[in-house]
């Protein structure tokens, strides 16, 4: 029995690469033996990425992509589905969670110089990636079809009209109709369930292989790869499988407790990640008092918001966005990571969380004079911090970084 | 540096968060409202006020007759003659209600809003504090007037009830800057007339005060139900589940432990 298993192995690796890429990516993948809870941010999105697409599949075998039938799906799937409630919030929970872990995985990098030579396209994938995480998280939000659905397309859509000469017949050709209809839910219905997961998993695929080409980093900004064995394996790495499997495990069982605590006591987040008002069936006809996007993207609609040019606002939210592809180039430090970076650096880090956390939520709260101060003061901070970057890595003095791990 | 700027948000965030107006209208902060979706006899109660009293102009369309009898533990021969009016209803029908959209709009000036998520849409607080907080205004087409929602079209249906509730002036004591009442040379508080509070005229309505604060209560228990059936469901699940994943994450940190003996 057992030669005959080995022999279809044996048949099958004579003609896929079972055992190479097996080892080449799991079991001798070499990866740094040090690292802290910030490294395992990349895992946890790889979870949820799956999560979204399992739960994703279910909720469309009840999703109705109508103008008449989209919303009373949705409660269709709540109420006369079983379990059917499980699948949507572990889709809504899920698309929350996959920003949250993508926030810290992208702030890890800024901490520790995830981007510096050689992982300059990690980066860049990893930036694309939210890029498309971002569309594909809007997209998603309109097709319940409640009233913020609605009203939050209506804003967003109307930006590509503040682009000069062409803007008018983009946002009609973007929607599908002069306004919000069926056309826009089926054709973003489209988009939501195959065009961008396709993207996505093809650009995962690709942040994969990249960071396997050069090697994962670590949080002293060591290179591994200057000290050797025999082999040529560093010596201050472990084998992916089992060791850092083991890890991720860990990681996912915490992950798991706080995932289940909000999607079965708080699946509405207090209405930062299901809002209220999307509890209500979209209508034209009645703008809601107060239109504020989920928490994920609230830090850019705050920057939004503060240009009083509708054009200056689209152009700054983009720029904000942009500026994280080129964050690679924009460090001159010598050190990585920010354990070895120096002062202005720790300074320049600081007070860019704490105007992002004010960015985030001066975005969800309805606009008073004061708030748009906080905001323009909180997006020239932000674009500050990315700006001013060549100029103060490269005059702070940093410390040597060790050698080994 | 962080601290500073905590502080900052600190002093900031009252100056801020005064800007938003209060959650329940005129009255102010909402009713505290607790649901207690185990309570089959407070959300039977409440379902029965709901078709006797509400289902005349308000569907729950995205629910089921069949799915409330099955939950709330009523038994189908009992639900079907006690609260499905209708002889061509089936218990698999969703409760459309029984008055036409384009007729109700003619008659209210609006049609009455479907209410399976109210209770999402706006809170249970807020529809426990707007079911309560009616009072008698003859500048208003029905005669009254509610102070959650001022000007809603809806006339207070449970007024046979209540009873009469009217909006009252009281003598109430004068606080002085320094936060205590302020008192005459005699020592006597000094008071002054304000308005605007509820009272209700006594033996007016079928109910006490305290009786009527109930029969809402078991109403908006069992809309809250109705908002999310599975929610009682949904916390007595969750617990499993999470300690699955306290066992779970201990036995992986158990074996990670074991494994990290190699390299460490």
């Amino acid at each position: 029995m057992t030669q005959k298993a080995s022999g279809v192995f044996n048949w099958l690796n004579h003609r896929l690469p079972i055992v190479n890429t097996y080892e080449r990516h799991l079991s001798k993948h070499p990866v740094p033996k040090k690292v802290n809870f910030w490294y395992m941010f990349g895992a946890l999105a790889s979870v949820v990425l799956i999560i979204q697409i399992v739960s994703g599949i279910w909720l469309m075998f009840g999703y109705e992509n109508t103008e008449e039938g989209a919303f009373a799906s949705v409660e269709y799937i709540m109420r006369d589905i079983e379990y059917g409630w499980i699948i949507r919030y572990m889709h809504t929970t899920g698309a929350s969670m996959f920003f949250a872990v993508v926030y810290l995985h992208m702030f890890r990098g800024l901490l520790y110089g995830s981007y510096h030579k050689p992982r300059e396209l990690v980066w860049v994938f990893g930036m694309t990636i939210y890029l498309v995480m971002m569309a594909e998280g809007f997209l998603g939000y309109v097709l319940p079809y409640g009233q913020m659905s609605y009203w939050g397309a209506q804003v967003i859509i109307s930006l590509f009209g503040a682009i000069p000469y062409i803007g008018e017949s983009l946002e009609i050709w973007v929607r599908g109709d002069y306004y919000i209809s069926g056309a826009t839910i089926s054709r973003f219905f489209a988009l939501h369930v195959v065009a961008l997961p396709l993207i996505l998993i093809a650009l995962v695929f690709m942040h994969l292989v990249a960071l396997h080409e050069v090697g994962a980093g670590n949080p002293e900004g060591v290179d591994i790869e200057k000290h050797l064995d025999e082999n040529g394996v560093p010596l201050d790495s472990v084998p992916f499988f089992p060791y850092k499997v083991l890890n991720a495990l860990v990681a996912i069982g915490i992950f798991g407790i706080v995932f289940s605590i909000i999607m079965f006591f708080f699946p509405e987040g207090g209405g930062y990640m299901l809002e209220l008002a999307n509890f209500e069936e979209a209508n034209p006809l009645s703008t809601p008092e107060h239109i504020a996007p989920v928490w994920y993207y609230s830090p850019y609609y705050a920057m939004l918001r503060a240009v009083p040019d509708k054009l200056g606002g689209l152009v700054v939210m983009g720029a904000a966005i942009a500026i994280l592809f080129v964050v690679p180039w924009l460090d001159r430090s010598k050190a990585a990571s920010i354990r070895y970076k120096g002062v202005l650096s720790k300074i320049a880090m600081t007070i860019f969380v704490i105007s992002w956390i004010m960015l985030a939520w001066l975005g969800t709260v309805p606009v008073t004079a004061l708030r748009t101060t906080l905001s323009i003061i909180g997006t020239i901070i932000y674009f500050s911090f990315f700006l001013l970057m060549p100029i103060y890595t490269s005059i702070e003095t940093s410390k040597p970084v060790p050698e080994r791990l | 540096m962080k601290f500073l700027f905590i502080a900052f948000f600190l002093l900031l965030s009252n100056s801020i968060s005064s800007a938003i107006g209060a959650p329940c209208g005129d009255y102010g902060e909402c009713d505290s409202f607790k649901p207690q979706l185990n309570n089959m006899e407070s959300m039977q109660l409440g379902a029965l006020t709901f078709i006797n009293h509400c289902y005349g102009c308000h569907s729950l369309k995205y629910s089921r007759w069949g799915r409330i009898s099955k939950d709330l533990d009523i038994p189908e021969e009992i639900f079907t003659n006690n609260l499905v009016f209708g002889k061509n209803v089936k218990l698999g029908d969703r409760m459309t209600g029984s008055m036409q959209p384009n007729v109700s709009e003619t008659w209210f000036g609006i049609a009455p809003p479907d209410l399976t998520l109210v209770t999402r849409l706006h809170g249970s607080d807020w529809v426990y504090t707007y079911l309560r907080t009616f009072y008698e205004d003859s500048s208003k087409p029905y005669g009254v007037n509610n102070m959650v929602y001022p000007g809603a079209a809806m006339p207070n249906v449970l007024a046979s009830m209540q009873g009469q509730q009217i909006l009252s002036c009281k003598d109430v004591p004068i606080i002085a800057s320094n936060g205590g009442v302020r008192r005459d040379e005699l020592g006597n508080n000094i008071t002054e007339e304000k308005c605007g509070y509820l009272k209700t005229i006594k033996g007016s309505g079928s109910m006490s005060v305290e009786e009527f604060d109930e029969a809402i209560f078991n109403l908006v228990n069992f809309m809250t139900y109705v908002g999310e059936p599975s929610r009682a469901d949904r916390e007595r699940m969750g617990w499993y589940v999470i300690l699955f994943f306290i066992v779970f994450t201990a036995f992986a940190y158990l074996l990670f432990r074991e494994y990290q003996k190699d390299y460490h």
